[in-house]
């Protein structure tokens, strides 16, 4: 569960203040699979780093499965991140001199924990790249290091994925790989999902569409709105 | 026409009755094309009249059986190896566009942006069916969307092409 209140960020360049979000307030159910659209500089991505406590808001609350994050150390904050988060990135920011198996189990390693080698396993066939564990990243095409993402993202089975424009590098059948993979794994675990995008290609796959403009919520829909479409595809041309 | 030779594959299986081809048909498009009785009867009395298939005697539901013949079989494949071509015209926008060029009308701005909303709205139906059916493990309706979505795509191409023109 994800609450945030009156959100608010601003960014300083030089001596000028600049508004990136203005008052954000939004609230994303346990298991949920959310998308976040709208144009470049809408402050879509300063959000989920937000949520994601990659960064500190100027003012406002967000509460991850009620606890606030804002108020905490920057320690308990690295915490809550590993333990509550996973985070898969449009350049899938994989670590180039780690192995696939590596990446996946970073994570893990980086909280002093141990992996099982079952999960693992199972964590590769999933993203079916059994046999690649000892590639390197730049021995894999960019859908197979997203699959790899994926799999480091969930290998703490965090109860929430965000995953920022995570088909923006990938053409149209690998993004749909990357989609169906995701939506397999919402499907089983039930992990909250919050995805920006700009594909209208990805919009389908999400429960519901928060439409982001100029640093505020300008409109939602949800998929079993009865006009859903229409709004969206209105929205979007 | 696809009806007759979805019907014909159907049969190719087994026999089966009037209504279960209507549920075979169904389940074979994912409920994505309803078909009702009648159009199933008078496809399989055309399909009888041609030899493509037979009927066979009422089962104990008293409901009447189709098997597929040789000459069915071979009228299957037959079209199963016909490539499919595709007319400029096919896409009724595309005659719509040329006509509304014709008569100069004027309000081709808002034709344009109604038509790519409509792709849009099947964009969005299309990759939700394609969750679905990835998720169910149909993989081949799954490439057929993929089709579906690629064409989509090319036509909000067009449609964006056409805009910076007009």
């Amino acid at each position: 569960m994800i609450n945030v209140v009156s959100l608010t960020k601003d960014y300083k360049t030089g001596k000028e203040v600049v508004p990136v979000l203005k008052g954000v307030d939004l609230s994303i159910k346990a298991g949920e699979f959310v998308c976040i659209m709208g144009p470049s500089g809408s402050g879509k991505t300063t959000l989920l780093h937000l949520l994601g406590g990659l960064d500190t808001p100027t003012s406002g609350s967000i509460q991850i499965n009620g606890k606030e994050l804002t108020s905490q150390s920057e320690k308990n904050r690295t915490l809550l991140r590993r333990k509550e988060m996973g985070f898969v990135f449009q350049n899938y920011q994989l670590l180039p001199t780690l192995t696939v198996y590596e990446n996946i189990i970073f994570p893990l390693h980086a909280d002093g924990k141990k992996a099982s080698p079952g999960d693992v396993d199972e964590l590769l066939n999933a993203v079916e790249l059994k046999g690649y564990e000892n590639r390197f990243p730049h021995e894999l095409s960019g859908g197979q290091q997203q699959r790899v993402a994926i799999a480091r993202s969930l290998i703490h089975q965090p109860s929430i994925l965000l995953a920022d424009e995570p088909t923006g590098n990938l053409d149209r059948k690998r993004s749909g790989d990357i989609l169906d993979l995701l939506a397999k794994f919402h499907y089983e675990q039930k992990q909250t999902i919050v995805m920006v995008t700009h594909d209208m290609f990805a919009a389908g796959y999400a429960d519901r569409i928060i439409l982001f403009k100029d640093g505020v919520i300008e409109a939602e829909v949800k998929r079993e709105d009865e006009d859903y479409a229409r709004f969206l595809a209105r929205f979007m041309a | 026409m696809s009806v007759k030779h979805s019907l014909l594959a159907l049969l190719y299986e087994k026999p089966r009755h009037g209504y279960e081809l209507k549920t075979g048909f169904e389940a074979l498009v994912e409920g994505l094309w309803p078909l009702n009785a009648g159009q199933v009867y008078t496809t399989l009395d055309r399909l009888e009249r041609d030899s493509f298939v037979e009927s066979l005697s009422h089962d104990k539901k008293d409901r009447k059986q189709y098997t597929i013949t040789q000459a069915g079989k071979e009228e299957l494949w037959f079209w199963l190896n016909e490539p499919v071509g595709r007319s400029l015209f096919k896409d009724e926008f595309y005659i719509k566009f040329l006509c509304a060029s014709h008569v100069s009308y004027d309000n081709k701005k808002s034709m344009i942006r109604d038509q790519k909303e409509t792709i849009l709205k099947d964009i969005l139906h299309l990759t939700h069916l394609r969750k679905q059916m990835s998720l169910s493990g149909n993989d081949t309706m799954k490439l057929l969307i993929e089709g579906a979505l690629l064409h989509l795509e090319a036509d909000m191409k067009w449609l964006e092409r056409i805009e910076e023109e007009l």
